[in-house]
């Protein structure tokens, strides 16, 4: 074996073989790089919220200049909740009720108060939520309240506080980090609760409690006061129906478009990414193209030393052997460079994300990895075929 | 493997030809393992092209070439390199050395994929033959006739039925000649194998059991 690659590497071209590395290596970065930051970062725009399931719509009234001038109402009315009920596209519908009292809360992080402010809690029935039943329990009388809080405040402290006061940033796995103070005051009484937050929403842009806690409490502190509910959630068969746009065009009534947005972004991003990754393609393809050229170039100029060998009992399997290693020796190399400069490109730009979008999942190289593997084996599959036959050739004296 | 049949073969260049006065081409011939055959040619004969139908590197002819009872036209890939590596061994006009790599570098890439003969017995080879001092010159800085040298001793270190010498001593003195002639008929007496040896005029002075005429 030693002898017959000393013999074949003869016209061995070392720049043709260079030139092919590095376009190759660029090429597959494109398209690695791209794949895994399509991954790394469609979960910031595709995070299911893990409260709510997709399908449940939450509506309000429009509030245009109008209805705030004529002072109309942007309550609804049961009529209106019983209408809705009535359409053929939900499941089952229900109103948010409000806090009727007032209530001053205060959030603070590692003993650090970040927000002092008059605040209302929301709630909507527990059916309606998707939380397991052990965090999300109220019993009467206890001072500790399970809360959900938007989203958007997390992101808030992330980006503006914590990085100016060089306090942790908290992610969905450290909210026990948070302090939330509840001060409640109202038909005489006088009380302070601990909130106790289970989890960040970025469908609902409001500060959730159970259900429980709301009827107990508006019954102690605001006996006397009701308003009407001004959002409704429904749970709905198929969002995508048009009815539903139908109806509430209609009323005059309008949803969340959060997750439209998020769609459209995914949208370009897919586009972006696809684009990238073509020409990424693209590259490797013509890296590819290069290296059969310069294999092709290779047994031409050793083909009568090829014939040699064939004639004197090496079979073509034998004689193709070192041409086929040499590039799977490539493609290997090619390959583990790129995953080891991906490692650290994505170390880089993950740092980024995070800071940005702390509560976002983690992922890994696996899938790159695998689209890496692949490749690799479709390319390395292909060069072994073409320089068999290529060798065929020269037994068949083609060549 | 024990005969080589030619059966009524016709290369396709001398198809169009009727009278073909030859005691091979488009007639019976046999060559028995053990014995020793010369075949005897003019150029243009198709000398060459004889020992490419037994090699099966050429397969433009009419006729059937039989190895044993098997017909060498149905042979796949894998039956010719075990043949070329096991049953017959050839030393080519051309020698087909690498020029590249040294006289012992050209033995032993074949003695490589035989594993037949020691590093002592190839030595030994070259002592007799002469180019004991050419063991480390490429061979493409050596004359034809050590060349021819080498290219035999590479045809010997393989198991083989039957030895082709295409114009073996073409390039040799009567004293080199003679040597070359006595270690191919040793290894051939050793193993049992059938020998056929072609010339244009000037052959190996041996006791020939058949002559040919091509």
């Amino acid at each position: 074996m030693k002898l017959v690659w000393k013999l074949l590497r003869q016209h061995i071209s070392i720049p043709q073989f260079i030139g092919f590395f590095f376009a190759n290596l660029f090429g597959m970065f494109i398209v690695l790089l791209g794949f895994q930051f399509y991954n790394d970062v469609l979960p910031v725009f595709t995070s299911q919220d893990s409260f709510m399931k997709a399908d449940y719509l939450i509506i309000s009234k429009k509030i245009g200049a109008g209805s705030t001038l004529s002072s109309s109402s942007n309550t609804f009315s049961n009529s209106e909740i019983e209408d809705l009920k009535k359409q053929s596209f939900t499941k089952k519908t229900a109103a948010f009720t409000s806090t009727e009292y007032k209530v001053d809360a205060n959030m603070g992080i590692n003993g650090q108060t970040i927000l002092n402010s008059e605040l209302f809690f929301e709630s909507v029935p527990d059916g309606f939520l998707d939380v397991s039943l052990q965090d999300w329990k109220y019993t009467e009388g206890s001072h500790e309240v399970p809360i959900i809080l938007p989203r958007t405040y997390i992101n808030m402290y992330n980006f503006g506080f914590a990085q100016s006061h060089s306090l942790p940033k908290i992610s969905e796995g450290l909210m026990g980090m948070i302090d939330f103070k509840i001060f409640i005051h109202g038909n005489g009484h006088k009380d302070e609760y601990k909130g106790k937050v289970i989890g960040f929403s970025s469908r609902l842009n409001t500060i959730l409690v159970p259900q429980k806690f709301m009827d107990w409490s508006n019954k102690l502190y605001a006996p006397e006061q009701h308003s009407e509910p001004s959002r409704l959630i429904a749970e709905v068969g198929n969002p995508a129906d048009e009815n539903i746009s139908q109806y509430l065009d209609k009323k005059g009534y309008e949803v969340d478009t959060d997750k439209l947005q998020a769609e459209k972004t995914t949208y370009f991003l897919r586009m972006i990414v696809t684009l990238v990754m073509c020409i990424g393609l693209i590259i490797s393809a013509l890296s590819f193209y290069i290296l059969m050229l310069s294999i092709y170039l290779l047994v031409q100029k050793n083909s009568s030393k090829l014939e040699n060998l064939l004639l004197i009992g090496y079979s073509p399997r034998k004689v193709a052997l070192p041409y086929q290693i040499l590039t799977i020796v490539l493609n290997i190399t090619v390959f583990a460079i790129t995953w080891t400069i991906l490692y650290f490109v994505r170390n880089y730009y993950m740092g980024i994300i995070e800071t940005l979008f702390p509560q976002i999942e983690d992922t890994t190289m696996i899938k790159s990895i695998t689209l890496g593997i692949i490749l690799l084996v479709f390319v390395s599959a292909i060069n072994q075929i073409a320089i068999h036959r290529k060798v065929m050739n020269i037994w068949k004296r083609k060549e | 493997m024990k005969t080589i049949t030619f059966d009524k073969i016709i290369p396709n260049v001398f198809s169009s030809q009727q009278d073909i006065d030859s005691e091979i081409w488009n007639c019976k011939a046999e060559f028995e393992k053990g014995k020793l055959y010369l075949v005897e040619a003019e150029s243009g004969k198709g000398k060459s092209t004889f020992c490419s139908y037994i090699l099966g590197y050429r397969h433009d002819y009419e006729g059937t070439v039989r190895f044993d009872y098997a017909i060498t036209s149905e042979f796949k890939v894998k039956d010719w390199t075990e043949i070329r590596k096991k049953h017959i061994a050839f030393l080519f006009q051309e020698l087909r050395l690498f020029p590249e790599l040294t006289a012992w570098e050209n033995v032993q890439i074949k003695n490589d994929i035989t594993k037949f003969k020691t590093e002592k017995e190839i030595k030994e080879w070259f002592e007799k033959l002469g180019i004991s001092d050419k063991l480390e010159s490429k061979a493409g800085r050596m004359s034809f006739g050590q060349q021819q040298r080498v290219a035999m001793i590479r045809a010997l270190v393989q198991p083989f039925d039957f030895i082709l010498a295409d114009e073996p001593i073409s390039h040799l003195d009567d004293k080199n000649s003679e040597a070359m002639a006595e270690i191919m008929m040793n290894e051939a007496r050793r193993q049992g194998a059938g020998v056929i040896v072609t010339s244009i005029g000037k052959h190996m002075e041996l006791n020939y059991d058949k002559t040919y005429r091509l």
